[in-house]
């Protein structure tokens, strides 16, 4: 599971946030650089539709894949009264041949993004990471060089943290607790 | 990572694998200088697609395959045979799969036995067993601990495997010792031995015994 906070900073304002993260989290920033290839299942393929996300983190010198499930969030009245999305998520590494896989078993790529900026690790309670990214859409099929941003005047931030299922009150509250500190 | 090759036991004519037949094998094992370490255990299954109307048509993968190893437990191997196609994940993929709800467990073969050591050699003897019921196969593993190239530990494996012959003859057993050659070029893998190696073997060996009558 994963409580998750997000909201939006105007790009100009980004190298300000980033001197902000790094006086409270005291250590360097690190670059984040994922090409988000979000797989849904082909029609007839299993009893109801599903996705996922296969994520390839180009920030190293060899590219590391992921796939991520993402469940649905939290809901009822405990989840109303939390301070941040409680949801489901799994993530899993896989060898460099996902995307081949996934689609022989019958998936397609619904679509693609390139997520390019910074994080910074933090440990409040518990490990909490604060992103910083540009979202942007791939005009043709995998060219992440040829990757423009959806927004450009306006970049996310995110802040997330894992959680089980015992204690994600305690992290919701560390996550949006720290969210507040960057609010302006 | 040590070079390991899969064997099984082929039975004289006219004659069947079962239980007794492994307890000989193993006695046969035990009778050498060697060291007897704890149970092992891989667990394999076939997949099928999950479909919402059986009459559409369905280009969907018909030959998915998984195996996961007791030695190896944060990790998990899907084989698709007609791609040629081994994939490595964490454990947690099967987590994933489950509730992607899109393919289903059609049937599983489960490989257990104990493990042996024999100075540079780790030998392995167990059952193979098809949904928990049938034994279908006897499998033996062989590891030769101070080399991984598949190429340069050919030769010396396969004299282990012919003393290991004569040995096991010695206990008056119908049948003899078979290397099922796995097919390690089709699935583009290198010289250098590795999980994926044995993956493709253990999976290819699975394929064998479900395609010998029962």
């Amino acid at each position: 599971m994963e409580c998750i906070m997000q909201g939006i900073i105007e790009t100009q304002h980004v190298e300000g946030l980033a001197v902000l993260l790094q006086g409270l989290c005291g250590s360097q920033r690190q670059a984040v650089k994922i090409h988000d290839l979000c797989l849904k299942s082909g029609p007839n393929l299993g009893q109801v539709p599903s996705e996922m996300h296969l994520m390839c983190d180009l920030s190293h010198q060899e590219p590391r894949w992921i796939v991520r499930h993402v469940g649905g969030a939290m809901r009822g009245a405990g989840a109303e009264q939390m301070p941040a999305l409680v949801r489901s998520v799994l993530n899993c590494r896989i060898s460099n041949n996902a995307l081949r896989f996934f689609h022989s078993l019958g998936y397609k790529l619904d679509h693609e993004l390139l997520q390019t900026g910074f994080k910074f690790q933090f440990h409040k309670v518990v490990p909490i990471t604060v992103s910083v990214t540009s979202v942007c859409k791939i005009p043709k099929l995998h060219m992440i060089e040829e990757a423009v941003p959806i927004t450009p005047g306006l970049q996310l931030v995110e802040v997330s943290a894992s959680t089980s299922g015992d204690n994600y009150t305690e992290v919701a509250a560390a996550v949006s607790g720290l969210a507040e500190q960057l609010a302006p | 990572m040590p070079v390991k090759w899969l064997l099984y036991w082929q039975p004289g004519s006219a004659g069947q694998v079962s239980g007794n037949i492994l307890q000989e094998v193993m006695k046969s094992i035990e009778s050498l200088n060697v060291t007897r370490g704890a149970r092992w255990e891989a667990k394999a299954a076939q997949y099928r697609p999950m479909l919402r109307d059986q009459n559409l048509p369905a280009d969907f993968a018909r030959d998915l395959q998984s195996i996961f190893f007791s030695e190896n437990p944060s990790k998990f191997f899907f084989i698709l045979r007609t791609e040629h196609m081994v994939v490595e994940a964490d454990s947690n993929v099967q987590d994933i799969m489950e509730r992607l709800q899109t393919y289903r467990n059609r049937l599983t073969f489960v490989f257990e036995g104990y493990q042996y050591q024999l100075g540079d050699f780790n030998l392995k003897a167990g059952r193979a067993v098809l949904n928990g019921e049938s034994i279908r196969g006897i499998v033996l593993e062989v590891e030769y601990l101070p080399v991984s190239s598949i190429e340069k530990s050919r030769t010396l494996l396969q004299e282990f495997v012919e003393l290991w012959q004569d040995v096991i003859s010695k206990h008056s057993l119908n049948g003899k010792i078979s290397h099922l050659e796995p097919p390690f070029g089709s699935y583009l893998l290198s010289d250098t031995y590795s999980w994926q190696h044995t993956a493709v073997q253990y999976t290819n060996m699975m394929t064998h015994f479900l395609s010998q009558r029962s």
